[in-house]
């Protein structure tokens, strides 16, 4: 398995990975979708205090957990990166902050549509609604600093201690509903959350297919990201040629 | 007729709007992702195509 993972590191070795696990997360995020989305739309009961309009939880507490999650990931892959100079760590750290944003955009959207039935308000200055607000700006910044630089290699580096920074910003998200008094409702995964054993498998069955989604796209978008690093090697303009006859 | 009322012939009818609305905005977002992928992968594989055949 270690000598797996290492192997990872060279370009060739890491762009057919990718090609080959792409079938294994595409089916897998298919199915678990569309279970997940028949389990939350007419499994699930109503809920006793919000009726039908509760629903949208399936799918703000999965992309909120993953916008966080990915911002880690990005993070700890710059991380490895910047420490043991691993090329495609920083391909992993690029390609996963569009995807991130992505969630974050879904967690920010669903959030607010669900809050104008709720609290009558699209949006409200809250700790939560803030914080991760911050965070849809830590990765548009991340994004356009990664793209400031003609070097990736120049660009990996700076844009992953502005990821690194920015970690920060996770335990704010995750503690904000405990630590301020907010509008925002309390954790739903846990103590005194959700408990209708419905409601909490069609949960479930979102958050793995929103980590499946993930590493669907990540495998997808880094695969481009590796041919246009290493478009001088031999093996990627065979590659190429090979696709476009 | 607002548009709450206008879509409550739908499931869950006075949240309709909202939770549609949501489940809709959610699956442009990810179709938008897959899309920008797809594109940025052709345009990647011609324009090096291009590019190898100019040094030939």
């Amino acid at each position: 398995m270690w000598k797996w993972i290492q192997r990872q590191a060279s370009p060739k070795v890491f762009y057919h990975t990718c090609n080959r696990l792409v079938p294994w997360f595409f089916w897998p995020f298919i199915t678990l979708l569309i279970v997940g989305l028949y389990w939350s739309l007419v499994i699930s009961p109503a809920d006793y205090q919000q009726g039908d309009g509760y629903r949208i939880i399936f799918i703000h507490v999965p992309s909120a957990i993953l916008s966080m999650m990915v911002y880690a990931v990005m993070a700890i892959a710059g991380g490895i990166g910047l420490i043991w100079q691993i090329k495609m760590a920083e391909v992993v750290a690029k390609v996963s902050a569009p995807i991130g944003a992505g969630f974050t955009v879904i967690a920010l959207a669903t959030g607010a549509i669900w809050g104008k039935p709720m609290w009558g308000a699209w949006w409200v200055w809250d700790a939560r609604l803030t914080s991760e607000l911050v965070l849809l700006f830590l990765y548009l910044a991340y994004m356009s600093l990664n793209s400031a630089f003609d070097n990736p290699r120049t660009a990996a580096k700076s844009s992953s201690i502005l990821a690194i920074v920015g970690l920060i910003n996770l335990p704010i998200i995750h503690y904000s509903v405990k630590w301020w008094n907010t509008l925002h409702q309390g954790y739903s995964v846990g103590t005194g959350g959700i408990k209708d054993p419905d409601m909490q498998i069609a949960l479930a069955l979102m958050f793995v297919a929103s980590i499946l989604l993930y590493a669907l796209l990540v495998t997808i978008k880094a695969r481009t990201e590796v041919i246009i690093r290493e478009q001088n090697s031999r093996w990627v303009e065979e590659e190429v040629r090979s696709l476009m006859s | 007729m607002t548009m709450i009322e206008f879509f409550s012939f739908l499931p869950y009818g006075k949240y309709a709007f909202y939770v549609w609305l949501a489940y809709g905005i959610s699956a442009l977002t990810i179709i938008a992702l897959f899309v920008t992928a797809r594109r940025n992968h052709f345009n990647t594989l011609s324009s090096l195509s291009n590019k190898y055949s100019r040094i030939k």
